[in-house]
Formats: C-alpha cells, structure tokens, sequence
C-alpha cells in the first residue's frame, strides 16, 4: 500500500501557520478513517467501457483535510462518492472506519452515510421547507436521535451561524447556505466528512470563510474531511492533495501551497488548468 | 415554435399522462352516456315504428303521455266496433286487441318469474300478423281456456318447456296457464315478460268479462293512406276513442320512453359535468407545474426573441393536443362503456345487440368539444403565467420563484363569494316559498363550492396544521417534512384538495338528505300509521281483490282497510285544474292511519259522492265542508263529489294520504273500473297474537308473490332500503369524479417528486432511508387528501343541513347526520392518500441518489 497517508506533522493553514489543534504525529499508528484497495469503477463494457478509476489504492489519514484534485474526467468526484458509499464499485474494496462499505446493502448503507459520514456539496445542500436549525440536526433526526447539544453549540460557534438558526435556506446567503452545510456535516460527529466543490459556487472571500471552517473542522474540532476540488487555493487549505489523471493517482503534495498545487496540475493536465478565477463551473466526470 | 411546442408535448408525455386519463375518462362517460341513450331510443324508435298498426282505435285517456298510471284500472272498449271499423273502406283488416299489462306469471312453486325491476309482464291475445314482434317457434298457438305462449326469452331465463304448468295473475283474479307455444321476439326484447293468449282467453281472463277490448288494430289497404284511413275511422267510431295512425302511435310510446330516458341522461351527463369539473383541477394544476418548471427554458424562449404571444400559444398548443388525443382515446373508450351499460341493462332483462351501438354526429361533436374546452380553459391561466416569464429567468437560479399574485385579493373576493353562498344556503334553508327556494339552495351550492374552492389555498395552511399537526410527534422529521411539503405550495394542494372535495361534498351531501329523509319517514310512519301490518307491493304497483280476500280469511284478522290510488284531474269550482292521485278506501281509513282532520269525518268522506281534500287545496280554493268539486277520471268521466272531510296536511305529507284527496273505494271503483288495490291496511284483532297472524297473513298471500306483508319496522326497513339503493347509485355515479381526483392526488405528487429530485437526492445522501423516503410521501398525500375530506365534508354537510331545512316544507322533518358515512369518508380519505402515493413513493425511493442531486 502506497504510503500516501505519511501522517503529516504538522497540520497547515494556507498561510502556513501551524494550527494550534492539529493531529500529532501520534497518529501514525491509528487506523484510517477511509481506505480503498484496488478501487476500480468502470462505465459501459466492450468497446464503449470507460474506466473512471483504475484499480486505486488509496487510504484517507483520520484527523486530516485531504484534497482530491485532477483535471475533468480524472476520476476525482467517482472516487469520492465511491468512498462515500454514494456509487457502486465495479471492483475493489472500501472501508470507512472498520466497517468495509463494498460489502453492505442499501439499507446498511443508508444507515452508514447517516451516522458516520457527513455531506457538503456544491450546491443545493439545504432543504427549503427547513430552518438552518433544523436542516443541520436533520441526520440525527432522521435517525431519532438527539444532537449533543454542546457539541451543537460548538459547531454552531465555530461556523458563526448562531443568529442565522431560525431562517429558511433561501434568507441565506449562498455563503451562510454552505456554513450550515458545514455545520450539518459536523453534527452528527461524523467519522469522516466529504466536500465535493464546497466553494464552487461562491465567491472568493466566501469560499475562504466556508474553506477556513473546514480547516478549522480538522484542527479544533479533529474531523477527518475529504475535499474535491480544482480550485488549487481550495487545495492548498488540506493537509495533502492527491492528484488524479486518467484514473489513477499520480502524485500527492503536503503541506501543499497554491503555487506549488498549480505546477503540478499544469504538468498533469500538459495544457491548460482550470484556474480558480477563469471558470467556476465543477470539472467532475459524473 | 410549433415544432418546438410538439417536441415539448412529447418531451413531458410522461407527466401530461394523468392528465391525458382524465380527459379520456370524462370524455368516455360523455361519450358513452351519449351512445347508449341513442341506442336504446333508436332500437326502441325502430320497434314502435315496425309494430305500430297503421291505425289503431283504443279507448280515449285523460291522462297526458308519460303520467304513470298505478291504479290497474284498464280501459276497454267494445268488441262491436271491429265489425264496425273493419267495414269502413280502405280497411284490409281490423283486429281485436287485448293487452293487459302489470299481470303477475308465478310458477308451479309460487315464484315470480316474470319481467322484475321496471319492465312489465303484458298479457296479449295471440293474433299473429307481419308486424307481430314474435314469432312462434314452438308448440302450437293458445287455443281455449289454460293454454298460453310464453316469450322464448322468460322460457330461457326459467327453464319453461313446453307443457309446463303456470299461474298468471291478473286484475280479475288469478288463473292456471299450460305452456302450448313458445315465441322468440324477432326484434330487440324490451325486457317485458309477454303471455299470450287466445283472445276470449284473453278477454275473460284479463278484462274479466267477454265483449271488451283494449284496442282495435287496423291494417291500410293497399293503397290508403294512415292519416286518409284515420279520417274515414273517425267517424265511425265516435267521441270517446282515441285514433292514431301508426306514426303518431310510433310518436307517442317514443315520447314516453324519451322522458324516460332523457332523465337518465341528463343524470348521467351531470355526473360527467362533475367528473369534467374534477378533471380541470386536474389539468390545470399539471400545466401549472409544468410552466414552474419550465420556467428557465420558457425564459431561454424569450431571449431568444420569442415573443409572449408564442409563448402563450406554445402552452396553448400544447393543451389543445392533449385535449385532441384525450379525446379521440376518451371516444373509443366509450364505444366500450356503452357496450358494458348496454350489457348491464341486458342483466334486467333489455336485450340490445352491443353491435347495435348507435353513433349519431353528436356524440363526437360533444365528445371533441369536452376534450378540448376542458383542456384549453385548464391551461388558460397557466399559459398567462408562461407569457408573463422574463427572458432574465434563464439566466436566474431555477430556485422555484415564490410566484403567483399575493393571496389578500384571493382572500376578499373568495370570502365574499363564500358568504353569498352561505347567505343563499341560510335564505334557501329558511324561506318558506319552495319555488325561490330550491334556486337559491342551487345558487348557494354553486356559489360555496366556488368561494371555497377559491379560497382553498389560504385554508391550506390553517387546516394542514391541524390535521398535520400529530405528524412531528409521531412520525419526527419526517412528519414535519411531509407536512411542509404539503404546505409549500398551498395553490396547488387546494387545487389538488378541491377536486376530493367536490366529489365527497356531493357524496356529506346526499348522504344527509338520504339519512334525514329516512329518519323523516321513521317518525312519520309512526305519526301516521296505525295499522299493525300493511300487504303491499314493494315497487308500489297494484294487486287484484283476492289478496285481500285472502288476508281477510287469516284468523286473527280485526279491521282490513283496502286503499286503490287512480291517477285524477281536481277541477275547483273557480275552474283550476290539479293533477293528483285520489286514494280510494273502504272504511275505516281514519283507524288504520292517524289523519287530523279540520272538519268532517272520514265515514262521510267514503260515502258514496263525497271526497276527503287537503286542508291546502280547501284554502287554495276557497272550499269548505259541503263544498262541491269536480273530479276527471282518467276515461274522461267528470264526477260531481261533495267535501265530506278536510285534512290537515302539515302531520302526514310524506305517506301521501293527507295530501291526496280520498273517496270510498266504491266511488272509485264505479269510474275507474278494475281499479286494483295499492294497499292492505290491517288491524289484529283484541287478543290475537301479532306474531302468529302475520305469520298466518305470509302464507296466505305466498300464491301471490308480488306482495309481502310488513309490520312498521319491516315498512321504514323497506323505505330505508329503497333510498340507500338509490343513494348506492349516485355514490356510484360521484365514484367517477372522485377517481378522476385521486388521479389529481397522484398527479400532483408525481410531479412534485419530479420537482423535488435534487432535495430527494439530498435526503437521501445525508442517510434517509428508502422506506422513510416512501413514507414522507406517503404523508403528504394523506394529508391532502384529509384536507379535501374534511373541506368536502364541512361542505356537504353545509348543504345537506340547507336541502334538509328546505324540504322539511315538503315533511322531510328531521335531520340526521349520518356519522357512519362521515368517518367513513374520512377513513376512505386517507386510504386514497395512501393509495395515490403508491406509485410516486415508489418512484421518489427508486431515485439514484446521485442523479437525484445532480438533477437540474
């Protein structure tokens, strides 16, 4: 297994500045929050087979903000809702904690995306007929439990949210939408976090403040997130970037910087790279 | 653009697929209501025609075509005038004729095995001709005393051969019949049972003395003319006889059925205009959605210079072509409906050929016309909506915009509609003039169904909290989903909860007048019936002297009263003229029915030359104890009687006897002669056991199985029955407009499933289960369609409250709720919301989740 989740020892904020809560190296030893082995997902069959992931190992480190970068059609977002039990494999295995997601049904997986694993998508995240407040305690009550209110607190704290509770989805902002995004993922206290083009529809300083939290997510609150991306100032807020092309993962970057994310997917994608101020559309194959 | 428009039209085939079925449903009972009455008034035009005599002569009736006559009265005329008539020139032939109908054919074992259910059972002299609608096909013809032909289609029904031994019971009295012949109708059977026999047979057996005839039966010589043949018989015949040619006999018997039949179609078209009613909520909440949801594309349109007059006439076109196909599909299915009536009337014993369906031009004219303003006034106002999209909604988030004007001029203007209406209802309740009444309860109806069919969406919100509100507590969040996404759109759940609302309004409604009515007739019978047993015929018609004979040699017996009802003219001495039917009765009517009586006594009432008047007909016309009246006779007779009694009608309008004037059953019997009784009256005798004796009275009149004996409790068991059937009816008739609405309910969820894909994809990414998902829907259509029910109901018990107060004028006194039927309609509710979310829930569950999120 490629040691592509090397614990990294310090975690880092785009600035650099290491963050008071980040994991120590002390986790070198524990388990993986999301690891797949020889994860292969293949479209069509005979001539027309489109492969969109080719046999990827890949192993998702707990307490870290990892990226997921790579040109369109790389894979990227198929490996993602493979990971997140969204998509079937065609073949390989995944697991989320211990739990080896390939072998369950729909029902256990169901269960799963709503007690260990937390949702950010790009866009559309809210219910309209819900307030802020019961849209992010929606998994739990979906499940009939209770959210831990001080944990409720402190997320609500961390996203800055609190005067927002009461307000329908569309009295938000598209800014504020994706804080209570964040903060639905949270809640449940999920074992990992997945964040497919969180910003992708904000503008930047909205996307800094959404990404911040994130980060903040990982360092203060110790979650595991998962982030698709191919904004590479998105990217240089994770821990470690992993880049796709053509199915496979080719290279991974720590403690990444937007410049060096930027030269690496200008060499992977031989042309041109979707900047983050040229177009704001997902560049996702699925 | 219209190439635009057809591929759109074929692009949401799919979602205009519950429109397009209640297009075709509403179309199809149109269309098939429409075929049927053609079909049966044109076999039956076409059956008078052929076996009308040229000329007939039978003997002149006051009575206006279409009156019923139940007294079993026959009018004859003598068979001297055959000779007469077959002696005027141009006459090739003239034949007696006996035809006797409302007879009674019972087996050896004492069953009715005639004509039951409407059709009558005739007994006719057997004088075969080219226009006989038989033709014997085996045995011989009647020839003497005890020998008949029965019609092949009753030998088949009954298993008769020939040989057989059966009893027929006519007015004057009953007798033993052999089956010698069997004859098959050569045209379409009316559903009449025919006994045919020789005709002195006939004469004696069915006159009940020799000499007399119904009928003579002229045949033309060649050559003459009927009308020429008419004015020479004229004539000869003299005053008191009625000669018609064969047209006018055609015209006459078709008049009759056509009143007859165009009650049921009127009916059966009402019911369809209800269904049409249902089926524009239907569509327009289709269009509606489909416009919310194109509105991006419709704003694409738009920038790209089309103009709104386009985009109007895309959504227009697009109406117009659902209307075209529902209907041309609705018109075949119809051919189908009409075959099925067709074959249900053939179980009551019509027998129409399904080939036979008549198709004149205007059943497609209708049908088209249906389709197609249904369609085109549903989409009317959504098209303005789509014409009034901006071309800046294609560049906007598809976000569903909070559209549609505010809801305040909604508010104001459905309010006062609502209040007229009630205003109507109260004034129809209370006023005491029935005429102006019965409109204003018709307006008050109209007008409430509208104002709260406009004012649905602002209920919405009310009345889905409450019925809702349990939801989050016991079904957590997903209750409190279900219940705002039943709130989100209040214009389209009302409208989607008003076309339940209409059918089930209907249903509370009747369902109340039914009950009242019943309950009425319950203290009636007990106000005015004092007789322990009544020997009656349960459809009301007439029954020969020897059931009461019968009944009189049961011991235990006390006081019989017999009552006969003919049909009769009142002329007032200022002149006016009242058609009413006079009760004969033997005496002692007032011990036997509680009358109150304003003035004289019943006994002088029955006395030869005297009659017992309403005590509202007495005030109308000025008359008094001792007054005089004139009363016409159905043979034209015009008879002389003095007031004997004056009754108070207010007690005892519903039984009919205050109302009806009442004379002895002698003077009754003297003008109408062979006048049948109607009913039985009997008292038990001190000491006899009441049980016992009617157990006695049921085997004495078993040889008569058209009658059954009843204590009070049988008889409102008898009337309860009679109204439930016909309430059973019309619910049935109300079941088509209530599935047209349940095909609203899936409608509206299907669509909304559609709408909602992203937030289903969303629910069930963060972990909502399938089952969850389906029970979210299920849900809201329950809440739906509870808010239509208790909107329906809340209605029709408004109304039913308003016909109940209203026709308490004409004794339907007290009210009852039927709270059975109400919960009922409740219960049944929910089960449709739970029937309707089916196919969506099922839908909504199927959804791949990353689809569903990628879904634009």
């Amino acid at each position: 297994m490629p040691a592509i989740s090397e614990p990294e020892p310090s975690g880092r904020t785009p600035s650099g500045t290491p963050s008071p809560g980040s994991p120590a190296s002390g986790h070198a030893t524990a388990p993986a929050a999301a690891r797949a082995e020889r994860l292969t997902k293949a479209y069509g069959a005979g001539d027309t087979r489109v492969v969109a992931l080719d046999t990827v190992d890949v192993e998702i480190g707990r307490g870290r903000f990892t990226a997921i970068m790579g040109p369109s059609g790389s894979g990227k977002s198929t490996l993602m809702h493979c990971l997140a039990g969204l998509d079937t494999v065609t073949s390989g295995r995944i697991w989320i904690g211990d739990t080896e997601i390939t072998a369950l049904g729909e029902r256990q997986l169901t269960r799963l995306r709503r007690d260990s694993v937390g949702f950010v998508f790009q866009a559309f995240n809210l219910l309209p007929t819900l307030s802020a407040e019961e849209n992010i305690t929606l998994p739990a009550d979906i499940a009939g439990r209770r959210t831990d209110p001080d944990w409720l607190k402190r997320v609500i704290e961390t996203l800055g949210i609190g005067d927002r509770l009461r307000h329908r989805p569309s009295e938000l902002s598209g800014g504020q939408q994706q804080r209570v995004a964040v903060a639905r993922a949270l809640a449940s206290r999920p074992e990992i976090i997945f964040a497919d083009e969180p910003t992708g529809n904000l503008d930047s300083r909205s996307g800094a403040e959404v990404l911040g939290f994130l980060r903040g997510s990982v360092d203060e609150l110790a979650q595991t997130v998962v982030m698709v991306t191919h904004d590479p100032v998105a990217a240089s807020y994770a821990d470690i970037v992993l880049f796709l092309a053509d199915g496979r993962i080719v290279e991974q970057l720590t403690a990444p910087t937007a410049d060096a994310v930027l030269e690496r997917m200008g060499r992977l994608d031989g042309q041109s790279v979707d900047g983050p101020s040229i177009d704001g559309r997902s560049s996702g194959n699925r | 653009m219209l190439k635009a428009t057809l591929r759109g039209f074929l692009a949401h085939k799919g979602r205009l697929l519950l429109s397009l079925l209640a297009v075709l449903l509403s179309v199809a009972f149109v269309a098939g209501t429409l075929m049927f009455t053609d079909t049966i008034s044109g076999t039956f035009d076409r059956l008078f025609r052929n076996t009308a005599p040229d000329v007939s002569v039978t003997p002149h009736t006051e009575l206006a075509t279409g009156r019923q006559d139940l007294s079993g009265s026959v009018a004859t005329l003598s068979d001297a005038l055959v000779a007469r008539v077959a002696a005027v020139p141009g006459v090739a032939a003239a034949r007696p004729g006996v035809g006797v109908s409302g007879i009674v054919l019972v087996d050896a074992a004492d069953h009715n095995i005639g004509s039951i259910g409407g059709a009558p059972t005739i007994g006719v002299n057997w004088v075969p001709t080219s226009r006989s609608v038989v033709d014997l096909t085996s045995g011989s013809a009647p020839a003497g005393d005890g020998q008949a032909v029965i019609d092949a289609d009753t030998a088949r029904k009954h298993h008769l051969t020939l040989g057989e031994q059966l009893r027929v019971i006519a007015g004057p009295g009953s007798f033993p019949i052999r089956v010698t012949g069997i004859a098959t109708f050569n045209t379409t059977n009316p559903g009449a049972t025919l006994v045919f026999l020789d005709t002195a047979t006939a004469q004696k057996r069915l006159l009940g003395r020799a000499g007399l005839l119904t009928s003579v039966d002229v045949t033309a010589a060649p050559g003459v003319s009927d009308d020429v043949l008419k004015q020479r018989v004229e004539p000869v015949v003299g005053s008191g006889y009625d000669v018609k040619t064969a047209a006018q006999t055609a015209k006459d018997s078709s008049q009759q059925l056509g009143t007859f039949l165009s009650v049921i179609k009127d009916a059966l078209l009402g019911f369809a205009g209800i269904a049409v009613l249902v089926g524009i909520s239907l569509i327009l909440n289709t269009f509606s959605m489909l416009v919310a949801q194109r509105t991006r594309e419709l704003g694409l349109m738009r920038a790209l210079g089309a103009s709104r007059r386009q985009v109007n006439r895309s959504v227009m076109v697009e109406a117009v072509l659902l209307g075209v196909v529902g209907s041309t599909l609705g018109l075949l299915v119809g051919v189908g409906l009409a075959q099925l009536l067709i074959k249900l009337i053939g179980g009551v014993g019509m027998e129409l050929k399904g080939s036979e369906i008549a198709f004149r031009w205007p059943t497609p004219v209708a049908a088209y016309a249906v389709g197609v303003i249904v369609t085109a006034v549903s989409a009317y106002l959504p098209a303005r909506r789509a014409a009034s999209v901006s071309p800046m909604a294609a560049l906007r988030e598809a976000d569903t915009p909070g559209r549609g004007a505010p809801l305040r001029r909604r508010a104001v203007l459905g309010g006062t509609v609502v209040l007229l209406g009630a205003a109507a209802l109260v004034a129809a309740g209370t006023l005491h003039a029935a005429g102006t009444a019965a409109g204003l309860l018709g307006i008050g109806v109209l007008l409430s169904l509208i104002g709260l069919i406009m004012t649905g969406p602002l209920l919405a919100r009310p009345v889905i909290r409450v019925l809702g509100g349990w939801f989050p507590r016991v079904f957590g969040s997903i209750g409190a989903l279900s219940q705002r996404n039943a709130l989100r759109n209040p214009r389209r759940t009302s409208a989607t909860a008003s076309a339940l609302m209409i059918g089930l309004a209907l249903v509370a409604a009747l369902s109340v007048v039914g009950s009242s009515m019943g309950a009425s007739f319950d203290s009636q019978v007990d106000k005015t019936i004092g007789a322990d047993f009544i020997v009656q015929n349960g459809q009301g018609q007439p029954f020969p002297a020897e059931v009461a004979q019968a009944v009189q040699g049961v011991p235990g017996v006390g006081l019989l009263v017999r009552t006969q009802a003919v049909p009769v003219t009142e002329i007032a001495p200022d002149g006016s003229r009242t058609k009413v039917n006079m009760l004969g009765s033997t005496s002692g009517l007032d011990r036997v029915v509680h009358l109150s009586l304003r003035s004289g006594t019943v006994a002088a009432a029955t006395a030869p030359g005297a009659v017992m008047i309403a005590s509202t007909y007495a005030d109308d016309h000025h008359l008094a104890l001792g007054s005089r009246l004139t009363v016409l006779f159905p043979n034209g007779t015009q008879v002389p009687l003095t007031v004997g009694a004056v009754n108070n009608v207010d007690n005892n309008s519903l039984t009919g006897i205050g109302k009806s004037p009442v004379a002895g059953t002698a003077t009754v019997q003297q003008y109408a002669p062979g006048v049948q009784d109607d009913g039985v009256f009997v008292d038990v005798a001190a000491g006899a056991d009441k049980a016992q004796v009617k157990a006695a009275i049921t085997t004495a009149i078993a040889k008569d199985p058209q009658v059954q004996v009843r204590d009070q409790s049988d008889y409102k068991k008898l009337i309860r029955q009679q109204i439930d059937v016909l309430l059973n009816l019309v619910y049935g008739l109300l079941a088509l407009a209530i599935i047209i609405a349940v095909l609203g309910v899936v409608n509206t969820l299907a669509l909304s499933v559609v709408e909602r894909t992203r937030e289903i994809g969303l629910l069930r990414a963060i972990g909502l289960s399938r089952r969850q998902l389906r029970r979210m829907v299920r849900l809201e259509s329950v809440v739906i369609a509870l808010f239509g029910a208790v909107l329906g109901l809340g209605l029709g018990l408004l109304w039913g409250l308003a016909a109940q107060h209203l026709l308490s004028l004409k004794g339907m006194q007290s009210l009852s709720i039927p709270w059975t039927t109400v919960i009922a309609v409740v219960l049944g509710a929910a089960l449709v919301g739970l029937l309707a979310a089916l196919g969506p829930a099922l839908r909504a569950s199927r959804l791949n989740v990353l689809d569903a999120i990628a879904h634009e």
